[in-house]
């Protein structure tokens, strides 16, 4: 059995994980390309709905499940038939998973284009209203058309996660395996998101990404397709939204749409990325592992803190993190950590790795100049001492 | 660069009214004129930001009348801001890097493979360097939000420089600068004109300063060219003194 620690941290990374994917994505749109998708939540839930209506409907089909039966009205039965059976199938299970989040990403991809419509189009505030109503129509629909994922009861998701619950490692009871696997899993997917992301805009293009949210018109004069740019990473953020959402519905194996709401899944991103300052990597990390670690702790020591509160507990995160909020907006409006510039090349590694790397197919005069560059640059004068022009 | 017969209003305000005006390569014309007189718009209207009611922009021989900013900027024409126009969270550095024109690494796809365009980046870099040196403007690493309004002018041309443009339209580069600077930009422009081969088109206020660096001379008033030619002639040319002095002229 998992002792208190072991629950505490594997809790963590259950919340941690689909946030941190979801302030990467946001990050890239606010962060880095200055759109202000207050929308978040459409992707997510976008994602999550897939996986409440793609596995299930294909795995009914596949094991000739509830021929007779209404998917939505008799979800659970007919869910539960489909777990019984894939539990026993590694390979299928895995194969689902796959097949979920390539759906998943794929869906998020279109939703993504559909809100770069706007985006080529919309300044900045009406952008912001936009994207707030495009979040809350998703929601609408889920709730209201039942045959999407079971309107305001939900449905459930098949758990392609089952499978592993058989085997046991460190005497761990079935489910805990299971939800080791899967936490382990979308941290992973998580962690490759992140560091796939900053291999993005730690390069030209982020600066392009950058330049255009400081300053559109000059992006313009220098040849930058500034609506193209905008809507390639409208597209990609959105894709990658959608995994969080589709990875976080088959961890819970369910889906409520009530559960992509715009205060978790819209403004609680824009908390973290925020707090932990955008168009940083480190900074967004941050921010999301507090907000994340904040909101953990006060659920956990709940006992502790009730009877000396004035106030329902209930409130407690939301008004801690809203002072945080109010305080970094005051204090420290870029967040805890600043955005910094971006070094493609560092010069020091330029005259070893780089100069060797780039000039393999350059003559030496390359090389030569390269030096001479890495030499000026480097017995430049200070700030201060240089003449003020 | 050729323009003829560009037309511009804005509701009912005539900005441009028909203007003429032939710039030669390789040479630095100026272009002078009241506040209002409508040079800002020209240089907007040839740049691609602003779409002329009427008339024709011609650059090395290519219809570029209409078409997006991004793409006459990649033709070879760059224009830069009278109010200067820096990525602010960006270092010089950046600012100067972002300029330079395909980058492979500014695609997609291949942003994510360094090895794809590392090799493209430090040759930028490297021309960076020396944009740096030419316009001494030693100050890589500074976060371009932070510069003194000058060396945000430098900026401006420095990033201009680092693109392949063949012409560059300078929005009053000197303007708010006292003389001793303004005479310093004005050398450098001559300088890199001479050295980049570039064509230079450049509003500037202050006649006295610029005049012995430029070559040609337009000057407008009210929306339309009211006289060029040589430096001296253009000054002598009562039309332009009493556009000056009077602020009204036909
Ligand atoms: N975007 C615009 N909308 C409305 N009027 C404009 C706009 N841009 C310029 N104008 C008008 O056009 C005229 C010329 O302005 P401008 O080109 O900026 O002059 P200059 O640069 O010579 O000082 C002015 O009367 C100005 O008010
Ligand atoms: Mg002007």
């Amino acid at each position: 059995m998992l002792d208190s620690t072991g629950l505490f941290v594997l809790n963590l990374l259950a919340s941690l994980a689909p946030f941190l994917i979801v302030t990467v994505s946001l990050n890239l749109e606010y962060g880095y390309a200055g759109i202000p998708n207050f929308g978040k939540t459409l992707a997510v839930a976008g994602g999550a709905f897939v996986a409440g209506v793609i596995p299930g409907r294909f795995l009914a089909f596949l094991f000739g499940i509830g021929k007779n039966l209404s998917y939505i009205d008799d979800n659970k039965q007919i869910v539960s038939a489909i777990n019984r059976q894939l539990v026993t199938d590694p390979v299928l299970s895995i194969g689902i998973i796959i097949l979920t989040l390539i759906m998943a990403v794929l869906i998020g991809a279109l939703l993504g284009l559909l809100i770069a419509y706007p985006v080529a189009r919309l300044r900045t505030d009406y952008l912001g209203m936009t994207f707030l109503a495009f979040g809350q129509v998703i929601l609408v629909i889920g709730n209201n058309f039942p045959p999407l994922v079971g309107g305001t009861l939900g449905v459930s998701v098949p758990d392609p996660f089952a499978f592993v619950s058989v085997y046991s490692i460190f005497d761990l009871l079935p489910g805990e395996m299971r939800n080791l696997f899967v936490i382990t899993f979308m941290s992973i997917v998580a962690l490759l998101v992140f560091l796939f992301a900053r291999r993005l805009t730690r390069s030209p293009l982020g600066r392009v990404l950058r330049a255009i949210r400081d300053d559109e018109n000059s992006a313009l004069a220098l040849g930058k397709d500034v609506q193209r740019n905008r809507i390639i990473i409208m597209i990609f953020s959105s894709a990658i939204a959608a995994l969080a959402g589709a990875l976080y519905a088959m961890y819970t194996a369910n889906v409520f749409s009530t559960t992509y709401s715009r205060t978790t899944w819209t403004f609680w991103p824009w908390v973290m990325v925020i707090l932990g300052g955008a168009a940083n990597d480190l900074g967004i990390v941050s921010g999301t592992f507090i907000f994340v670690a904040v909101r953990q702790i006060i659920s956990y020591y709940r006992e502790f803190f009730e009877p000396i509160l004035p106030f329902n507990i209930v409130w407690l995160d939301t008004l801690l993190l809203g002072l945080a909020l109010l305080f970094i907006l005051i204090y420290r409006p870029e967040g805890l950590i600043r955005e910094k510039p971006i070094k493609t090349i560092k010069i020091e590694s330029l005259s070893v790795e780089e100069s060797k790397k780039a000039s393999i197919k350059q003559t030496s005069g390359f090389r030569e100049e390269l030096k001479k560059i890495i030499e000026t640059l480097l017995k430049l004068p200070k700030k201060k001492e240089t003449e003020e022009i | 660069m050729k323009v003829t017969n560009i037309r511009k209003t804005f509701g009912g305000v005539t900005a441009l009214d028909g203007v003429n005006m032939e710039i030669d390569k390789g040479k630095m014309t100026m272009l002078i004129g009241p506040n209002g007189s409508g040079k800002t718009t020209l240089i907007n209207v040839v740049s691609g930001f602003y779409k002329p009611d009427e008339g024709q922009v011609l650059f090395e021989g290519r219809d570029i009348t209409g078409k997006a900013p991004n793409e006459v900027s990649r033709q070879g024409l760059i224009r830069t801001f009278q109010v200067p126009a820096p990525f602010i969270k960006l270092s010089v550095m950046e600012n100067l890097l972002l300029a330079s024109e395909g980058n492979p690494g500014e695609s997609f796809l291949r942003a994510p493979l360094r090895s794809r365009w590392i090799k493209k980046e430090s040759e930028i870099y490297n021309r960076a360097g020396r944009v740096l040196e030419l316009l001494n403007l030693r100050l890589p690493d500074q976060l371009a939000g932070e510069l003194s309004g000058g060396q945000l002018k430098l900026l401006e041309v420095g990033r201009a420089l680092m693109t392949n443009a063949r012409m560059v339209a300078l929005d009053e580069p000197a303007s708010g600068l006292n003389p001793t600077l303004a005479h310093k930009i004005f050398e450098h422009l001559d300088e890199i004109k001479r050295d980049f081969a570039l064509t230079l088109l450049i509003i500037e206020h202050r006649l006295d300063i610029a005049l012995q660096y430029v070559d040609y001379v337009y000057a407008m008033a009210n929306g339309s060219v009211i006289s060029h030619g040589k430096g001296e002639e253009v000054m002598n040319d009562p039309k332009v003194i009493e556009g000056y002095l009077g602020g009204t002229c036909t």
